[in-house]
């Protein structure tokens, strides 16, 4: 299987979003611990291990990729059956030129719909009813770099890896750690200082306008979810596909709050349009929500949760310690989170008849 | 510490002694010592005049039948977090305050990581590299109060310290003392983050190494916040002051601390006043268990035990005395005097101990006789800036130390300030010889040894080339090693 990252590109690549198997990271964290190793990459990875390229990877369970070992086409399945059977089957060595099809009546009565439909011209292009994205995805680190994200193609796999700080540019002559990339976005060292994320997570840990409280809570957190034993990952509540290891999260912090906040995050929420059922009830109307927003909501109800937990300490850091705790709560699928989550869901799914619900023009 | 308010507060002072005596309560004017119980904390007695909980008792049991008739019920919405469980327990709050982990599993084993050893404390060689404490010593300095909780020991598989040129010349100072040589009697200063408390932790650990004895006082906010009781030490002029539950607890952690080289030695000479339990053929540890277990000998066992391992020619080993803290100490304390004035903490037999230790002479009064360390040793005070008492207290013991400083380097240094009201001139007598060791910021090759340790034991995950180590060095005011661990291992946002 070809890579699916370009690891020496200074910038992340878009993937197309997959759902995978168990144990997703292994053919990647393989792909990384050779790149290490053959020097051709000069960032170092966690996976990456100088003396062994598989030594401590996680294994797919049964070794094999989704599409290791496809099935033939149907063709090629009926030329095999005719000749176990020792009857003539299908000629598989040459096609039919479709164009040969196209005069032959008899033929063109045999064809399957979509081909006649092809060659008839009466084929439309798939058309998708889906108005919003259903994955949860991180791609603001695209975003904020200003790349055009084809639609459909954004990349789950690709953002949840850690990030990496960009290469170490060629030496340039006078200048002894050579240049940095210019022109620098104006204000970027307010800016881009922090993960969005975190950024995001800061804001809205802050009481009363305390931001270097709020920034003290938030460096409490990721430390903790550093040296807190490895999480334990929940069968009932699944988290987003291409999680790495439970054994990663510690490692990186930052991660670990990424995976926790987009995991519980809500893809919907439900707006109350008054009177539209008639009678004077209200109709709910599920509206999509956007990767921001969704953050939002998970955080506010992480923070929630974690501001209804008793204190078990005294200090300044006992808020924080409480919100560290639902976040591995969350990723171990025991946080009441989840709940809020299905419930709006369920919701949004019993209301979906109304998502296209627009409010009548005012006479 | 916000502050230390050094107010007297009268209405404390005449409840206790009213307390001690509720029939006499103008004793005090007559003869304060006389009645004085040496304790201003509250304390439970049902015979208090002031007790109103029969009162209370009384006004609930009238109540408690039902009034009759109609009653306005007013539901109100409670604002207050709805916690389920039981109320921590007591003593879990301040524990979680202070929990200390030492390490953590996540952390990645390092190769080739060495061990502090007596060997290594001699070795030159042992310059910019990372060496881990063994088990042994950790839990020694787990007992003497050595590590902090903000330090950032929970980061790695086990704690390790840096070998950088201020660690070598205590090291130096530790595997060249010997019996008859001049103790290093030294203040450990610096900038916030530099690792003076760190550098306390790496001297206590080498001296444990080398079978010193070490006692500790980790956190000397302790001895004078009023927060542990006090008595007037009998005899004495001017009036000194001991506190004999913080000495039991010092007398505990000591004896457990140093137990294995305490056990080679035993009680040599008579010390009148103790018990009759103090047998000559007693070992220093038991005896030093005996202070611990019973508070009210706990002075006077230590001053015996001092006296035990400063006498010369009994093989007797070096001493390390080390504090965290200095300048909490330097100026009037939260306990007050029997005629209601700010106790000094010199007064403090226990704070006037160390000071004496520290200067190396005595400062009058009665403590004068053992002074000197005939055995060798060392006397080490780091000052923190982290916990900075209000200027009352830091300004004599830091004109002290920059005029020491500037001795050191043959410098001019800041005049004296007689006129100054904010310096404590018996704290600037105390210090104005002892030596400065001024902990600065790291090299550049301690530094790019201690970031390649964290990036191999898995806390920094970037690799470790010039650019980067000059970037994080630049934005860690040059080499605060402090700054640099938050800077690298530490989410510091």
């Amino acid at each position: 299987m070809p890579p699916r990252l370009l690891f020496r590109a200074a910038r992340p690549i878009a993937l197309h979003y997959r759902p995978r198997p168990a144990t997703p990271f292994a053919w990647r964290a393989g792909e990384f611990a050779k790149c290490a190793t053959q020097s051709q990459c000069s960032r170092r990875t966690y996976a990456a291990d100088s003396k062994s390229d598989d030594k401590d990877l996680p294994k797919s369970l049964d070794a094999k990729g989704p599409n290791t070992d496809p099935l033939p086409d149907i063709s090629s399945e009926a030329a095999k059956t005719a000749e176990i059977m020792g009857v003539e089957g299908p000629d598989v060595e040459q096609g039919t030129p479709v164009q040969e099809v196209k005069d032959d009546a008899e033929a063109l009565a045999n064809l399957p719909k979509v081909m006649r439909d092809e060659l008839t011209g009466k084929a439309k292009a798939p058309k998708s009813t889906r108005e919003y994205s259903t994955s949860a995805i991180r791609r603001q680190g695209l975003e904020q770099r200003g790349d055009a994200i084809p639609r459909g193609q954004e990349g789950a796999e690709a953002s949840l890896m850690p990030q990496y700080p960009s290469p170490i540019p060629e030496p340039v002559p006078g200048a002894k750690f050579g240049m940095p990339a210019l022109p620098l976005p104006p204000r970027s060292n307010l800016k881009d200082r922090y993960d969005p994320l975190v950024k995001q997570v800061t804001n809205l840990l802050m009481r009363d306008g305390k931001l270097a409280r709020a920034q003290y809570w938030m460096s409490y957190i990721l430390n903790h979810l550093r040296s807190s034993p490895p999480p334990t990952y929940s069968t009932t509540h699944a988290l987003l596909p291409g999680a790495p290891p439970a054994s990663h999260l510690p490692h990186h912090p930052v991660l670990y709050l990424a995976l926790a906040v987009d995991s519980v995050a809500p893809l919907l929420k439900v707006r109350s349009a008054r009177g539209a059922a008639g009678g004077g009830a209200t109709l709910p109307i599920p509206t999509p929500l956007a990767v921001r927003q969704r953050r939002r909501v998970a955080i506010k109800w992480i923070l929630d949760a974690a501001s209804k937990k008793a204190s078990r300490g005294s200090g300044k850091g006992t808020f924080a310690h409480r919100v560290a705790e639902e976040i591995v709560a969350v990723v171990e699928g025991r946080s009441a989170v989840w709940e809020r989550r299905n419930t709006i869901h369920r919701t949004c799914v019993q209301a979906r008849s109304n998502a296209t619900w627009k409010p009548k023009k005012q006479k | 510490m916000a502050s230390i308010p050094v107010r007297p507060c009268l209405r404390r002072v005449s409840r206790a002694l009213a307390e001690s005596n509720p029939r006499d309560t103008h004793a005090h004017l007559t003869n304060p010592l006389r009645r004085w119980t040496g304790s201003t904390l509250p304390r439970a007695s049902s015979s208090s005049p002031f007790s109103t909980s029969t009162r209370l008792a009384a006004a609930a049991a009238a109540s408690s039948t039902r009034r009759t008739g109609s009653t306005l019920k007013i539901s109100r919405k409670s604002n207050a977090p709805t916690s389920g469980g039981k109320p921590p327990g007591r003593g879990e709050r301040k524990a979680f305050r202070k929990k200390i982990v030492l390490s953590n599993a996540n952390a990645l084993e390092v190769d080739g990581l060495g061990e502090l050893s007596p060997r290594a404390v001699a070795d030159p060689a042992a310059h910019c590299r990372v060496l881990a404490l063994p088990g042994a010593v950790v839990d020694q300095l787990r007992l003497l109060g050595a590590f902090k909780p903000t330090q950032g020991w929970k980061y790695f598989r086990r704690p390790a310290t840096l070998m950088r040129a201020e660690s070598l010349r205590l090291a130096s100072v530790v595997d060249g003392m010997a019996e008859g040589k001049e103790p290093f009697r030294a203040i450990v200063s610096g900038e916030r983050g530099t690792g003076k408390s760190a550098l306390l932790t790496q001297a206590m650990a080498m001296a444990l190494l080398k079978n010193w004895v070490v006692i500790s006082i980790p956190d000397p906010k302790d001895l004078i916040l009023g927060h542990t009781d006090y008595a007037p030490l009998p005899d004495t002029e001017p009036q000194l002051y001991f506190q004999k539950a913080y000495t039991a607890r010092l007398l505990y952690n000591t004896a457990r601390a140093n137990r294995d080289v305490l056990r080679e030695h035993t009680v040599s000479q008579a010390h009148p006043g103790l018990p009759s339990s103090v047998s000559p053929d007693m070992t220093l540890d038991r005896f030093a268990q005996l202070g611990a277990r019973d508070s009210d000998f706990a002075w006077p066992v230590f001053r015996a035990l001092w006296a035990e391992l400063t006498k010369p020619g009994l093989g007797r080993p070096p001493v390390m005395l080390a504090l965290d803290g200095l300048a909490s100490l330097a100026g009037p304390t939260e306990y007050l005097s029997a005629d209601v004035k700010p106790i000094h903490a010199l007064d403090l037999a226990q704070v006037r101990h160390f000071f004496e230790q520290l200067a190396g002479r005595s400062l009058g009064g009665p403590l004068a006789a053992e002074q000197r360390l005939p055995n060798g040793g060392a006397v080490l005070a780091a000052l923190s800036q982290s916990e900075r008492p209000p200027r009352t207290h830091t300004a004599a013991v830091e004109l002290a130390v920059a005029q020491n400083e500037a001795r050191a380097a043959a410098a001019e240094g800041p005049p004296a300030r007689p006129y100054d009201r904010d310096i404590d001139h018996r704290v600037y007598d105390a210090l104005r010889e002892v030596r400065a060791l001024k902990v600065g910021a790291l090299s550049r090759e301690e530094a790019r040894a201690l970031v390649e340790y964290y990036a191999k034991s898995g806390a920094l995950m970037a690799p470790v080339s010039e650019a980067f180590l000059a970037e994080k060095l630049a934005l860690a005011g040059g080499g605060v090693v402090g700054e640099l661990e938050r800077g690298t291992v530490r989410a510091g946002l």
